[in-house]
């Protein structure tokens, strides 16, 4: 389990983190979101001994990391802004560096190398030096050290920043089997489908302040912010764009073309009806009807309009 | 994590970790070739040292025919005059001289050795010490007015030999410092390995004791082929080799102990790797030893100077021991002073304590916040 409680920090007048309190329970994996400088990684990086905090306290598994780090991070693998890692070593020398350090026989080390390098795709490159490696492999390479002692917890700051399409892909198959494996997983991540697609729950912080902290079902529930598009087989004139501004809970609307326009809706699901038979007593013959985005992207954009 | 129960991961101790970091820190050095070189440029000075001398037109052995003697009373060598059989006493001004080999002329007629003189400190006669390495004759008959010349066979003191590439020692443990010390620290932030590093179950002290042991085992190993190469070269040119030479070694060692902690403490403060390197290389090279220079024309011993300090590791191998000295030149009085070695280790030792907890501070402190 993870608990930040009042968790703070402060580079001079700058509060990157103010008074962060939540708490991960057990298997769970979280997608930690927010807009750049909002706070994330230096979130991340009080939770994993790379900065000290201003105030407050970081328990992972009961520990707190910010006066107990050695005790607190035995249970742990992190991948923090894609780390780079010494040039002269090989993955398995990586992995046996850092197995050692973590308390691993050294049989325990080599099955574990296998089976992670195996879990990234990085098996063949086993014996290559690192430091021809690209910025892809690093980054799966992390993730295998942060396996490779079976942690209760991962901390995964942006996994899939630097991949090509394809390694994200893969790098969210491997969080997925992570997932059913019962990892607490605690992601931060700018790609909000990828949060959607992978956690349970989502946390979102701007300057420092989480701003919602809910499981991804109940943020789909009670999204109200909705872009519709409309597509008509007939043209919608400026006139009918007009008087879809003057409806209820019409936020804006956006011309895509002469037959399409995006409207956003502010209000509960089923207020999306009665805008659906609005727009057609108005004389504009619809033939398609449906919301685009994903509502965590709604939620969020929504939430971080109002916290600036 | 297996599926089921949480296992609890035994990690070990602060001190089984360090030679575990040791271990990877020294493939660093191996691997990354600066130890290669390092011992290159040890090999490179070593050879041009032996070789150049030679080379220009000294040889390390040679024979004299015919050089001149000195001869004066008893009283120069501080004897009363007719308080021994002797009638004068003649110096060899030269080092190494082979004494078997010494064959004496007066006014060009070769007289016998144990009867018409005698080596000082043989067949009876009294020891004589003079500063240097002199030979002292002693004449049974007064030969102050004759023209008195010797033949003999000279060699190189191992001394000698040695102090000339003793001069280098304290710049190659600078270059070591330099290789092995000044980016230990900083090259954890400025390359991002830390990110990998720091988030692991171990405390900072066991990672900084773990580097400082690889920086200074790859350093006592160039070192320590330096002083053998020293040994090798010394055994066979001269056929000897000091023993003031461990004496030598061992301030060589708490030399590098404390230039390493130096660069530590340099790579603990800075942010950039160059910066580091340079600073720590320049130091040592350049700006202590020009503080260490005001002393000649200010009089101020600066006992306090590490690099003033290490002055010994040349030193302490020279009989005897120099001692300060004022010379003045016109109106400019120039001192010259030697480190006392009881001094230069203490100092050096209070550099190395020092700036280890220093930098051990500051490696704490410092943070991955970039």
């Amino acid at each position: 389990m993870i608990e930040l409680q009042e968790l703070s920090k402060s580079f001079g007048p700058i509060k990157a983190v103010n008074h962060l309190t939540m708490k991960v329970p057990r298997g769970r994996t979280i997608g930690f979101l927010g807009p750049n400088g909002a706070g994330k990684t230096t979130t991340i990086k009080m939770m994993t001994n790379l900065i000290s905090a201003t105030s407050g306290k970081a328990f992972l598994e009961g520990v707190d990391v910010l006066t107990h780090p050695k005790q607190a991070l035995r249970n742990v693998g992190a991948v923090v802004e894609t780390p780079e890692f010494y040039p002269y070593l090989s993955p398995l020398e990586t992995l046996a560096y850092l197995g050692s350090i973590r308390g691993m026989h050294s049989n325990e080390i080599k099955k574990r190398s296998h089976d992670v390098l195996e879990e990234v795709k990085l098996e063949e490159w086993r014996n290559t030096r690192i430091g021809k490696f690209s910025k892809g492999m690093k980054q799966r390479l992390a993730i295998a050290q942060a396996l490779l002692h079976e942690p209760e917890i991962l901390i995964l700051d942006e996994p899939t920043s630097g991949l090509d399409p394809r390694g994200m892909v893969e790098v969210r198959e491997i969080i997925r089997a992570l997932k059913k494996q019962g990892y607490t997983i605690f992601m931060s991540s700018h790609l909000l489908g990828e949060v959607q697609e992978v956690c349970d729950s989502a946390a979102l912080i701007d300057h420092g302040k989480l701003l919602l902290y809910d499981s991804i079902e109940n943020i789909k529930n009670v999204t109200k912010v909705t872009k519709l598009e409309v597509t008509s087989s007939s043209e919608i004139t400026q006139e009918n764009i007009a008087q879809i501004r003057g409806m209820p809970n019409v936020r804006s609307v956006e011309t895509v073309n002469g037959h399409t326009i995006v409207v956003t809706h502010e209000g509960p699901v089923d207020s999306r009806g009665d805008l659906l038979l609005a727009i057609q007593s108005i004389g504009i013959r619809v033939t398609g009807f449906s919301s685009i985005g994903l509502p965590l992207e709604m939620m969020y954009m929504d939430l971080v309009k109002e916290s600036r | 994590m297996p599926e089921g129960t949480p296992h609890e991961q035994k990690v070990p101790g602060d001190l089984a970790q360090i030679p575990i970091i040791w271990k990877y820190e020294l493939l660093r050095y191996l691997r990354s070739k600066r130890l290669i070189a390092s011992i290159a440029i040890a090999f490179l000075v070593i050879g041009l040292i032996y070789v150049l001398p030679p080379a220009l037109g000294h040889p390390y052995s040679g024979s004299r025919t015919d050089s001149r003697l000195t001869v004066e009373g008893l009283g120069s060598v501080g004897l009363p005059s007719g308080s021994l059989p002797f009638g004068s006493v003649g110096l060899l001004n030269d080092t190494g001289v082979n004494a078997d080999t010494i064959v004496v002329s007066v006014n060009g007629t070769v007289v016998p050795k144990g009867t018409s003189w005698f080596i000082a400190g043989t067949h009876g006669t009294p020891t004589v010490n003079l500063p240097g390495s002199a030979v002292v004759l002693f004449f049974t008959d007064d030969l102050t007015e004759s023209n008195v010349t010797a033949s003999y066979d000279w060699t190189t003191s191992a001394q000698d030999f040695e102090g000339t590439f003793l001069g280098f020692a304290s710049i190659l443990i600078i270059i070591c410092a330099t290789f092995f010390g000044a980016d230990a620290i900083v090259g954890e932030y400025q390359n991002r390995t830390g990110y990998l590093m720091f988030p692991n179950p171990m405390r900072r002290e066991t990672l900084f004791f773990g580097k400082y042991a690889a920086s200074m085992t790859a350093g006592i190993f160039v070192v320590a082929l330096f002083y053998g190469s020293i040994i090798i070269l010394s055994a066979i040119t001269i056929g000897a080799v000091d023993d003031r030479l461990a004496a030598s070694f061992a301030f060589a060692t708490e030399y590098l102990v404390a230039t390493m902690a130096i660069a530590y403490l340099i790579s603990s403060v800075l942010k950039g790797t160059t910066g580091a390197t340079v600073l720590t290389f320049f130091l040592f090279v350049m700006i202590l030893p020009i503080v260490d220079s005001v002393s000649m024309f200010s009089g101020v011993k600066m006992s306090g100077s590490v690099t003033f300090a290490a002055g010994v590791i040349q030193y302490v191998t020279q009989s005897p021991y120099p001692v300060d000295s004022t010379q003045s030149v016109g109106a400019i009085t120039i001192h010259a002073f030697y480190p006392d070695p009881a001094i230069a280790a203490i100092t050096m030792l209070a550099y190395a304590v020092i700036a280890i907890v220093l930098s051990l501070l500051l490696f704490k402190r410092k943070q991955l916040a970039g």
